[in-house]
């Protein structure tokens, strides 16, 4: 029978699994949102040279399992990037590197449809606005139509958001010690698996309530502007 | 309004201009010039072509054939001259398309800012001289949805003004207004025609055009079929479809 000293060491080993795990959690959302905005915009231009890509990308990372991705991008990516760089340098591919680059592409594709729609219920006279007022296009996209973007994709974004932070558990699958891995060894280790496993599906469950209060937050600081007359 | 003492310089000259929407001919070969200092009206029924005219002019649309000539720029598409003409021509939209989520003095400083103009303080400054010769100085740091329909139109008005453009091209700028706010509006636009502004105004308001207009243009199925100074344009109306269309829209005692 363990004492609870030797739990008190097993909850600190899960300090540092929730500490991967939020750090995961950052990167991959931080990482999906640029490249899925990026896509998004491309994605309402007209040039087929670009759609037809991004048609690929998207169709492969929303129809193909995360977890395929992640194994395709940690067996396979030292191989790849080795064979693009150079033979004289050796590559590793650290399972949070490619955890990140996983979850990030794979939402990525989703944060573009979710940016792309936005963009096209945007009016029309707000991009005429921009166009006659001569704004140039990278600020009229930063300071005009994005702000606005965000606005109309937040719920999406909030979902994409906490989808990614249970998503990132996969990353126990390539040897990675984020919170579900340790909660795991722990619980395996003590014969208490239960109580390990409840208390980090307690820390997700907080985490996405967190969310919440920082959403709205956030919405309010998107909304300026949006009070009708008379409000 | 046009000063004829001065020799006249033209502004914007289009011949021949032809556009299509797909296989759709909206314009079919139109020519109009427009002098320094004038303001023209142009009126027509719906899809007449009325609102792809003046978006060709800054090439909102882009033309598929004919000249369009903009104080001295040919408006021939390349991003060079397109940009150049959007200097010089300031637009006004029937839904005010103003920035929602910056406020009223943002919405005028916000292009000074990003071409360099000048400091934040002339910018500011600069913008509240407009926003005063719209008579709206007083709500500059409010949002736009917090102000009525007339008075976010005035602000479009000013936010247009600031980038001090020789040209003004109006679309229905007064359509989407209740009633009691329209003549807020068309009052701020007489001020500036009277001040020498160069303007070009899609309007159905033919009081304002009477009063204002130097020229009306008459506009059906993408083409111009009478241009006339506003007094014979009302009042001696040549071709059968001017008369019509005036029947329709003008109170009937308005010309016999
Ligand atoms: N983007 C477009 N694609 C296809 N057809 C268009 C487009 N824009 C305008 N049209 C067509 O071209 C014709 C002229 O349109 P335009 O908007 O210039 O008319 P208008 O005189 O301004 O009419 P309104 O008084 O209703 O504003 C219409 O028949 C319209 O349906
Ligand atoms: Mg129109």
């Amino acid at each position: 029978m363990p004492t609870s000293v030797d739990y008190s060491g097993y909850f600190q080993q899960m300090l540092g699994g929730v500490s991967i795990t939020v750090q995961m959690l950052l990167w991959s959302f931080v990482i999906s949102l640029a490249i899925g905005t990026v896509f998004g915009i491309l994605r309402t231009g007209a040039s087929g040279v670009v759609q037809i890509p991004l048609t690929i990308y998207i169709s492969i990372m929303t129809g193909v399992p995360s977890l395929l991705i992640l194994f395709i991008i940690y067996y396979g990516g030292s191989g790849v990037l080795t064979a693009l760089l150079g033979y004289d340098r050796s590559f590793d591919v650290s399972p949070f590197s490619s955890g990140v680059a996983a979850i990030a592409m794979v939402n990525a594709a989703y944060v573009c449809d979710l940016v792309h729609g936005a963009i096209r219920n945007l009016p029309k006279g707000q991009f005429e606005a921009c166009t006659v007022l001569g704004l140039p296009r990278f600020h009229a996209w930063r300071l005009i139509l994005l702000p606005q973007v965000f606005r109309l994709a937040l719920p999406g974004l909030v979902n994409i958001w906490i989808i990614i932070l249970k998503e990132t558990s996969l990353v126990s699958l390539v040897g990675l010690s984020d919170l579900v891995t340790v909660a795991k060894t722990a619980g395996g280790a003590t014969s208490e698996p239960f109580v390990f496993l409840i208390v980090a599906s307690f820390f997700y469950i907080a985490m996405s309530t967190l969310t919440v209060p920082l959403a709205n937050r956030l919405e309010r600081r998107l909304n300026r502007g949006q009070t009708p007359v008379g409000a | 309004m046009r000063d004829i003492s001065t020799p006249q310089t033209i502004d914007v000259s289009l011949r021949d201009v032809v556009k299509h929407y797909g296989p759709f001919q909206a314009l079919k070969g139109v020519s109009l010039e427009v002098a320094k200092g004038e303001t023209i009206v142009i009126c027509g029924p719906s899809g007449s072509g009325k609102s792809t005219l003046i978006r060709c002019i800054n090439q909102l649309e882009t033309h598929d054939s004919g000249d369009i000539v903009v104080r001295g720029i040919t408006v021939d598409g390349t991003p060079a001259n397109t940009r150049d003409v959007r200097i010089e021509v300031g637009m006004v939209f029937q839904q005010f398309n103003l920035f929602p989520h910056i406020t009223v003095l943002q919405n005028c400083t916000l292009a000074l800012r990003l071409l360099n103009k000048g400091t934040k303080r002339l910018n500011e400054e600069k913008a509240m001289y407009y926003l005063e010769r719209v008579r709206i100085a007083e709500q500059a740091h409010k949002y736009p949805a917090q102000l009525s329909g007339g008075q976010q139109q005035r602000v479009a008005i000013a936010r247009a003004l600031c980038m001090e453009p020789p040209v003004m091209l109006f679309d229905e700028p007064t359509s989407a207004l209740d009633p009691e706010m329209i003549n807020e509006v068309l009052q701020v636009m007489e001020d500036l025609a009277r001040g020498g502004m160069t303007m070009i105004c899609v309007t159905h308001e033919m009081g304002f055009a009477r009063r204002v207009a130097d020229r009306c243009v008459f506009m059906a199925d993408g083409e111009i079929h009478e241009i006339a100074p506003a007094e014979a344009f009302f009042d001696a109306p040549e071709s059968p479809r001017l008369r019509g269309f005036l029947d329709r829209i003008l109170p009937s005692t308005a010309h016999s």
